[in-house]
């Protein structure tokens, strides 16, 4: 069941789809909730309403017999330190900062 | 339909203690709204039918206002509203009845009666009951109808196998139904998660509920009433309306009970702004994409962007502002010296209640004055806070200045008029901002470049003038977007007066962060060495910020608004940020006379 509480999370969202047309709107879709990690790979952090909206917006793009989405949550995303050994490239929690461009 | 429109009879003067009133509804030449069995010494009037232009009350708000009265006006009386993670969990159970076979539902008396029948997504209304209602599935069965609602959750585990709002709901559709000729003896309950359906038999007793709930929302959002928060109740903890109803703050006010926790903010989103000159901000797929010649582009998903603040000629494509506009994001158009020049969307709640009652109170001279005493008096006291707070000069001349800043806030309580008010403020603006050097680190007092003999502006002649002046702005920006998101004008002021082109009330509104929050800011980002000298260039007697320097101290401010403070009224915890939506909100209960004073910011 989903989880419904207001405060961040962090996750990780992961995805195998079959269909490349599919797939493509499944990354420009992920692209509003998170941060591109790898392939077929997001690093978000959502409050509980951003998280059911995404999960919503993916399921009505996804073909459920052929392809898979699975949405990690990680905790917290303000009290949780993240147990991350990143090999190679380096992976950093989302901080929320205002952008000044 | 129409037998019944000319026969209602006025409600009010109907028979207490009549009953039968379903089988009065199903039956169309019946007397007008159902009326309850009342006890004994109780007499049932409702709402009159719904005059022509008025807006039929929805199945769903019948729903709200038997959960919290307050939420149902506020939502559907005032055009608020907020969305959080049960309503999104809501929309998510809800889309599975949008999907499926939907058949247009057959007249009463040509429904089908050897098979059974299913359709979504139905609306009803009724003049006469004042009534609407969006029915998610009904299913029709041997000639008779059953609305089904569809609820994200579990079945409550009660006796009357769901809880009695979700109740009122279906007997408010199976009413509507029963006005458009069908027969409906029950309705039913779909608990998405749990996967359970219940049954919700149409009983008098729910009938009266439902009616009288409807009457009496309808009868409170005609007179302009909105109803008291619910005290300390467990209902508030998961409401999405919870930032913007402020319940434990209102009744802060008439029980003096403590306010535990704040609210939460209506979404974690920030401001993204975009300064640079020559940038060209675009909207693709679910993010916005600024692009800046020389730069890699930066995107950042749309729903993480409270508002979009452009600076100075920076360009938005149309897509980007339908979008938006979509979203209700403001976006804060400023000069290159973040001179405010105005809002796209953003407009708030779809009401303008809020702001009748700000023009009252601008019109009402006395609570005009004591609102600016209390207002002079809280900036006196924050500006002097900053200087006790941050003071590096000698201890000498610390306490008589304090002492002095002190008796002028004290002053202001028996200011007569606005001008005295004005000179006391002047005064002690003079006495704080000779004294503003003193808060500098040795390193930043030893750079002739940042002496600051005196506040100066149009155009700012040295480095300081320039970091205050543009924080000014950019505050200014901050609130007004605050104070538009809560209902109220940011062109109409209570101690500024009206001029063209000032956003008064959030010129108002800021005076007592100005030094807590703009000053502040500006220390920080000097004392940390965040600014050096040669981030700016004067011109024309004028100062100005290079841009990455702009940068830097605009992410300073924003910096400062994360921090988190203790609020001196509520005692709790919460974010500057969240501070000013709060406050915010307060100053729009305040003008609507629902708490009797504004409660000002001033931190020990």
């Amino acid at each position: 069941m989903a989880r419904r509480s207001n405060a961040e999370h962090a996750y990780v969202v992961a995805y195998d789809i079959s269909d490349p047309k599919r797939w493509r709107r499944v990354f420009k879709t992920m692209k509003g909730y998170g941060r591109w990690l790898q392939l077929s790979v997001f690093h978000c952090r959502l409050d509980g309403g951003r998280r059911a909206e995404m999960a919503s917006a993916l399921e009505d793009l996804i073909d459920r017999d052929a392809d898979h989405v699975i949405i990690l949550d990680l905790g917290p995303a303000e009290d949780v330190e993240f147990a991350v050994e990143s090999l190679g490239k380096s992976f950093q929690p989302i901080e929320r900062r205002a952008v000044v461009i | 339909m129409s037998s019944s429109d000319t026969r209602s009879d006025p409600p009010a003067g109907s028979v207490p203690g009549q009953d039968a009133l379903g089988q009065n509804l199903s039956d169309q030449g019946a007397a007008a709204p159902a009326r309850p069995a009342a006890r004994q010494g109780e007499l049932a009037l409702f709402a009159p039918p719904a005059a022509a232009d008025e807006m039929l009350t929805p199945a769903r708000m019948i729903n709200e206002w038997v959960y919290c009265p307050r939420l149902a006006v506020l939502e559907w009386g005032r055009g608020e509203w907020a969305g959080n993670a049960d309503t999104a969990a809501g929309r998510r159970a809800h889309k599975a009845t949008e999907t499926g076979a939907a058949p247009a539902l057959p007249e009463p008396d040509a429904l089908p009666d050897d098979r059974t029948l299913k359709t979504r997504r139905l609306l009803l209304a009724s003049e006469r009951l004042g009534l609407t209602a969006e029915l998610d599935v009904i299913e029709a069965d041997d000639g008779r109808v059953v609305p089904v609602d569809i609820k994200t959750g579990k079945r409550p585990h009660v006796a009357e196998g769901a809880y009695l709002p979700e109740r009122v709901q279906v007997c408010v559709q199976a009413l509507l139904l029963r006005e458009a000729g069908y027969t409906c003896e029950e309705g039913a309950l779909w608990f998405a998660d749990s996967r359970e359906r219940v049954r919700v038999e149409l009983t008098d007793e729910l009938i009266a509920t439902a009616l009288g709930a409807a009457s009496d929302l309808r009868l409170t959002v005609a007179a302009g009433r909105l109803p008291p928060p619910l005290d300390h109740s467990q209902k508030c903890v998961r409401c999405s309306l919870l930032p913007i109803c402020l319940p434990d703050e209102v009744n802060w006010f008439r029980k003096g009970a403590i306010a535990r926790t704040p609210p939460p903010a209506a979404t974690p989103a920030l401001p993204l702004y975009v300064q640079t000159p020559g940038a060209r901000v675009t909207k693709k797929d679910f993010t916005l994409v600024v692009q800046v010649e020389g730069e890699a582009d930066r995107a950042v998903a749309l729903d993480e962007v409270s508002e979009l603040v452009l600076a100075g000629p920076v360009s938005l494509t149309t897509p980007a502002v339908h979008e938006l506009l979509r979203r209700d994001v403001p976006v804060a158009w400023m000069s290159s010296g973040f001179w405010y020049l105005g809002s796209t969307g953003g407009q708030g709640p779809r009401s303008a209640t809020v702001r009748t009652a700000q023009y009252a109170l601008a019109a009402d001279e006395p609570r005009r004055l004591a609102f600016a005493r209390e207002l002079v008096a809280a900036k006196i006291r924050n500006s002097r806070t900053i200087l006790r707070r941050n003071w590096r000069g000698e201890d000498g001349e610390r306490g008589p200045l304090l002492d002095r800043l002190a008796l002028l806030a004290d002053r202001t309580a028996r200011a007569e008029t606005a001008a005295a008010l004005l000179g006391l403020e002047g005064e002690a603006a003079a006495l704080y901002f000779r004294a503003l050097p003193k808060l500098f680190t040795d390193a930043v007092a030893a750079l002739p470049a940042f002496a600051f003999e005196r506040r100066n502006r149009r155009p700012p002649a040295d480095p300081v003038n320039a970091c205050l002046s543009l924080i000014y702005a950019v505050l200014t920006r901050t609130f007004s977007s605050a104070i538009s998101v809560a209902g109220l004008d940011p062109w109409k002021g209570v101690y500024h007066a009206e001029r063209p082109g000032r956003p008064a009330l959030a010129l108002d509104l800021i005076e007592p962060f100005r030094p807590v929050l703009a000053d502040s800011a500006v220390l920080m980002a000097l004392n940390n060495g965040e600014l050096a000298p040669d981030d700016f260039v004067s011109a024309a007697g004028g100062c100005n910020l290079k841009p990455k320097a702009r940068r830097a101290l605009i992410a300073a401010y924003e910096r400062r608004l994360d921090q988190e403070t203790t609020h001196p009224a509520f005692g709790y915890q919460v974010s500057m940020r969240r501070l000013i939506q709060i406050q915010a909100r307060l100053f729009a209960r305040f003008v609507c006379g629902e708490i009797p004073r504004y409660p000002h910011y001033v931190p020990r």
